[in-house]
């Protein structure tokens, strides 16, 4: 944050800030819940980066389907009217509620009163955004950890966490949990393990999907025992991404669930790069293919390929979660590749794990 | 002067339509994908002939998504605009 706010003040033109509330991952609830039980923290932190890169309008950027975040966010724009405080003028703008309309250029275009799609600028837009203007889109958690670093000093916000994921972290918990889709805040250091310990989950679990849907898995052994902080989670190939854990528990079938999560996520690709539009829907149909059982070495490897020719390819990181995410359940569910190679399944009979909204229909 | 033999190119996925034209007039900086989209093998160009190639591309390109970007002394990115005279003029 410090970076794109550092570059939108040496920017030419005033800045427009903007606080991302459209939490486009399909099971994470951490920017909603932040947004409807601590509204005026996410608010307080858009004021100080408005005061320090000196604008005077902030957007508040949220998806259609989330009423009750906009119904706190009014009331807490209320009771700010009501006491006066100097304060930049609040926008809330609505997108449409698909994956990539969360993209901070997605979001740039949409106030430019264009449509929410991710486009391709060689600037950083806190350098130049669509409207010629600085864009700082930052997500409303980060905001929300600068207000706290303000409230409670930096020795004792950095002590809330690790050296290199300072402060208190959030984080949603899916899957083979006590309560799915619960919200925990992380104060101070911990590991995987004894984050799972406290929702019921008292064993390594199968596999752990770290970092949201477009993430990467990790196995329950390895998983269990990483620290969640950036470093460590980045020593292990995975990232912190929107906060989501998912928990795969044993019995279950991780290359089904891969093929679920990738048929969803080439639907919400926006189909304006040529290898997103052809690539992901042909890595979507041979993973459902090796997660049926109907598996041939060779498709395998055409699913290697496929993955590196669209990775990278694309204007945002939409393809390139999705790779990631085919990349890492290969290597951690071999052993399930090999069971499928012979036809057999272990999450056969079992429901899905992680919840997918259902498809779009193709306007 | 080292700053004119260096040029960026890169291509705006979203414009690329895969007409595939600039990878037959810039073959050693941009290779096709699988479906024909044009993507960049080498980022840079460097030497006179490969610039001028770069040019050539990107001013055929239908969508203009081919966009070449000069560098300047120290590797900083200079603000787009013409390509330099004595680029284009020599064969």
């Amino acid at each position: 944050m410090a970076r794109k706010l550092e570059t939108a003040l040496l920017a030419p033109g005033e800045p427009i800030l903007v606080v991302n509330a459209s939490e486009s991952e399909p099971a994470s609830r951490k920017d909603a819940t932040l947004c409807e039980h601590r509204p005026h923290l996410v608010l307080d932190g858009a004021a100080m980066a408005a005061a320090i890169i000196g604008s005077t309008e902030v957007v508040i950027y949220l998806h259609h389907g989330s009423i009750d975040v906009y119904g706190a966010l009014q009331r807490a724009l209320a009771e700010r009217r009501a006491a006066q405080l100097a304060e930049p003028v609040w926008r809330i703008v609505m997108g449409p509620d698909r994956y990539v309309a969360g993209e901070a250029s997605a979001i740039a275009n949409r106030l430019e009163g264009g449509e929410a799609l991710p486009s391709f600028s060689p600037h950083p837009m806190a350098f130049k955004g669509p409207s010629g203007r600085p864009t700082v889109v930052n997500n409303c958690e980060t905001l929300a950890q600068l207000a706290l670093l303000v409230r409670m000093g930096v020795v004792a916000w950095r002590n809330g966490g690790t050296p290199s994921s300072p402060g208190p972290q959030l984080l949603t918990l899916v899957g083979a949990v006590a309560e799915s889709g619960i919200v925990v805040e992380v104060v101070g250091s911990a590991t995987i393990g004894q984050v799972l310990g406290h929702v019921g989950v008292s064993a390594p679990p199968a596999a752990v999907l770290v970092g949201g849907y477009a993430g990467t898995w990790l196995t329950g052994d390895v998983a269990w025992c990483t620290p969640l902080n950036r470093g460590a989670l980045e020593c292990v190939g995975a990232d912190p991404g929107c906060g989501l854990l998912g928990v795969l528990p044993r019995g279950a079938c991780g290359l089904s669930e891969t093929a679920r999560l990738v048929s969803y996520l080439a639907g919400e690709s926006a189909g304006q790069c040529g290898p997103c539009a052809h690539g992901l829907p042909a890595l979507a149909a041979r993973m459902e293919a090796i997660a049926r059982g109907s598996l041939r070495h060779r498709s395998l490897v055409r699913l290697r390929s496929l993955g590196d020719a669209v990775f990278g390819s694309g204007a945002c990181a939409h393809p390139d979660g999705v790779v990631r995410l085919i990349r890492s359940a290969l290597e951690v569910f071999d052993e399930e590749l090999h069971h499928h190679h012979h036809r057999r399944c272990s999450g056969s009979s079992n429901p899905p794990t992680f919840p997918v909204p259902l498809p779009r229909r193709r306007s | 002067m080292k700053s004119e033999r260096t040029v960026l190119v890169r291509i705006n996925p979203i414009r690329c339509r895969g007409h595939a034209i600039c990878s037959l007039l810039f073959s050693e900086g941009i290779e096709l994908d699988q479906w024909g989209y044009g993507r960049v093998a080498e980022e840079t160009a460097e030497g006179r002939r490969s610039i001028r190639r770069a040019y050539r591309a990107a001013a055929a390109c239908p969508n203009g998504a081919v966009e070449v970007v000069q560098l300047g002394p120290s590797g900083e990115q200079q603000p787009p605009g013409k390509p330099p005279l004595h680029v284009l003029r020599e064969q």
